[in-house]
Order: structure tokens, then C-alpha cells, then sequence
């Protein structure tokens, strides 16, 4: 059942991405990423005693546990990349208004000289 | 005051030479006079950097004869400093005194805090009055300084002069990080192995509005967490460098 509902579920996910890249809503980067998910996915629905046969090799005695926080540990993961890119992001947008500020300043100044000098005389 | 400076108040391409910047967010019941007094205490060019105000506050800032850098969106009074730094970094200005737009700083002992970086006593100038924290806040600068391990009697003033090093080392993406002017700006001076020097100074109680920070105990609270967390974070290393700031009290 468990292999099902991985499949269906991988299935799904990636014709979301297809749909979100073909749509410009995702970019390919992000898209690359979230590929591995689904294959991983496939992974489990196709081949599920893989998991099994690991979680021996590391001694683990219920061999979905070790799907789980593999699940549990590539999201924290992925959450810890978003808020990097967040600040980031932040920074740069945080610069760029200041920029903005400096340059209408200077447009300001521009403008009104421009004024004085060509203020008809008298 | 341009005597003070020991040269010509602006450079040969017209550029100041020193300049005030007072961040501003919806100061409109006493920007003007607060520009006012700079002027007449300073005798330097006041930029006001409008941080996205809502009401007056620069219609009033550019009457009262201050240049306004107006940002499109709230950024904060540290990220509306910045901007002024930054400007006066781009256009080459030598000395920067920063001040609220609320009135609490009183504008005669500019001359002091500039005199400070000017003689190249220290590379930057700040301005304390330790009258101004309640019990609460002095805990709160107490907990900051064991946190960071520098050491400053009123680490939160926004009253400071500085040299153009300073100000060099205040624009870098580093500094656009930080979301306040207090402790990750003195850490980052520190870092900067810039001179610090603390000089009292005089301070009004706010005559309008009240303190952003310590408006309400849930903002106090985040506002401890936060800053709390960065000091710890970015606390010196004793085998680098020694933790205490080498601060000097004229």
C-alpha cells in the first residue's frame, strides 16, 4: 500500500513541477531540487526494500524510520537554504531602496539646477 | 563650527565636508525644529532620510532647508542611517553626525561628539546620557554588554559622530544586516579595529511619539531576544582579540 500511495504521491509532485516550470512560477534551480524529491519518491514506491536493506546495514530495526528522517532531515535542510536565500534576499532589497533614496536625491539636485540655469533673465 | 573642522566647510567640488543625518519616520510634530537647531549648532548641511513616513515629515524636513532622501518603504531608523552614510560615503564627506528626528538630542553638544573625530581622538564619537535609561533599559544594556562583551554605558544612543573610516565600514553589506543601530553596529566598529569613544552628552525627553523599541513588553521581549542572540553570535573570541572594547571616555 505504502509503495502505492509513494508512487501516486511522486507522480503527482512532478507533474506540479512541470506545470509550475512551464508556467514560469518555479525556477529550473528550484525545480532541479525538488526533481530529486519526486525521484526519491519513485525510489520508495519502486524499490522499497532498498530501504529495508539499508536500515539493517545501520542496525535500524523499523526500516521506514530511516525514510522518515531522511524525509525530516533533507526538509530542515531545505528550510535552512530558504531562509539563506531570504536574507539574502532581504539585503539586496534593503540596498537597492537606499539606492533608490540616493538617486532620487541626486535627480532632485539635477532637476533644480537645471532650473537656475535656464531661468530667463531680468 | 566650520572653523572646527580646520578646513573649508565644503571641498573644492562643492561637496560638504561634514554633515548631519537624522533618520525620520513620522516625525512631523518636530523634524523642523530639530533640523533648526542642527543647523544653527552644527553649521552643517542636515540630510533627513524619510523612512517611509505617512504623514508630513518630509514636506516639513524640506522646508525647514534639509536635503530629504525619501526611501520607497519602511527600512528601519539603522537602514534609514545607512542610507545617509551611504550617500555621504558616495559623495566623499569626511565627518558624519547622525541624530533622532524626535528632539532628544540636544543639537549643543554636536560640537563635542565632532570635535572628538575631527582632532582624530577616535574614529567614531557616542554620545551618552545615562540618565535617559529606566531601570528596565539599564538591565537591558547590562545584559547586552555581557552578551557581546563590549562594554558601553548607553550602547543603544543614536547620537554618534564619525570619521570617514567609519563610515566606510557602516555601508558594507555586512552592516545592511543588522536591523538595529546598537550593538551588531558597535560590534562591527569593533571588528573594524575603529576607535571608540564615548562622550557625554545632553538629551531631552521625547517630545512627541514614543521609543519603538521599548513600546510594549512583547517588543522589549523579541527585541532582547534577537539582539541577545546576535551579541552572543558575534561576541569577540578572547585568543583573537580581547573581548573588552577599548573604549575611552573623554
Amino acid at each position: 500500500m505504502i509503495q502505492t500511495v509513494a508512487t501516486l504521491f511522486g507522480l503527482s509532485l512532478s507533474l506540479v513541477l512541470l506545470f509550475l516550470i512551464r508556467r514560469d512560477r518555479l525556477h529550473i534551480s528550484h525545480g532541479v531540487t525538488w526533481g530529486v524529491a519526486v525521484l526519491c519518491f519513485a525510489l520508495l514506491g519502486f524499490a522499497p526494500g532498498l530501504f529495508d536493506a539499508i536500515a539493517r546495514e545501520l542496525n535500524i530495526i523499523y526500516g521506514p524510520t530511516l525514510a522518515i528522517s531522511l524525509a525530516i532531515a533533507a526538509l530542515v535542510i531545505k528550510a535552512l537554504l530558504l531562509d539563506i536565500e531570504c536574507s539574502k534576499l532581504r539585503v539586496k532589497n534593503q540596498r537597492l531602496a537606499q539606492k533608490l533614496a540616493m538617486l532620487e536625491s541626486d535627480i532632485a539636485d539635477h532637476r533644480n539646477a537645471t532650473k537656475k540655469a535656464t531661468r530667463p533673465l531680468g | 563650527m566650520a572653523a572646527l573642522l580646520r578646513y573649508p566647510a565644503e571641498k573644492a567640488d562643492h561637496h560638504p565636508n561634514g554633515v548631519v543625518i537624522i533618520p525620520a519616520f513620522n516625525e512631523e510634530a518636530t523634524i523642523g525644529d530639530v533640523i533648526t537647531s542642527a543647523f544653527r549648532h552644527t553649521d552643517l548641511p542636515v540630510w533627513v532620510v524619510d523612512d517611509g513616513s505617512t504623514d508630513l515629515t518630509k514636506e516639513r524636513a524640506l522646508t525647514a532647508g534639509a536635503r530629504v532622501l525619501s526611501l520607497p518603504f519602511q527600512i528601519g531608523a539603522w537602514g534609514a542611517t545607512q542610507t545617509g552614510l551611504r550617500y555621504a560615503q558616495k559623495l566623499g564627506v569626511d565627518f558624519a553626525i547622525t541624530m533622532d528626528a524626535d528632539g532628544q538630542h540636544d543639537p549643543t553638544s554636536a560640537k563635542d561628539l565632532l570635535e572628538t573625530v575631527v582632532s582624530g581622538k577616535a574614529d567614531v564619537a557616542l554620545g551618552t546620557f545615562e540618565d535617559r535609561g529606566s531601570g528596565s533599559r539599564r538591565v537591558a544594556w547590562k545584559m547586552m554588554g555581557l552578551a557581546s562583551g563590549l562594554d558601553f554605558r548607553d550602547p543603544t544612543s543614536g547620537y554618534r559622530a564619525m570619521n570617514a573610516a567609519a563610515i566606510e565600514a557602516l555601508t558594507c553589506s555586512a552592516a545592511s544586516m543588522l536591523d538595529h543601530q546598537d550593538i551588531g553596529v558597535l560590534i562591527l566598529l569593533v571588528r573594524a579595529r575603529l576607535r571608540i569613544s564615548e562622550i557625554p552628552v545632553n538629551m531631552f525627553p521625547r517630545k512627541s511619539g514614543q521609543s519603538r523599541i521599548f513600546s510594549t513588553w512583547r517588543v522589549v521581549f523579541s527585541y532582547m531576544i534577537h539582539t541577545l542572540s546576535l551579541a552572543l553570535a558575534k561576541r569577540q573570541l578572547r585568543r583573537n582579540q580581547p573581548s573588552k572594547q577599548r573604549n575611552t571616555v573623554a
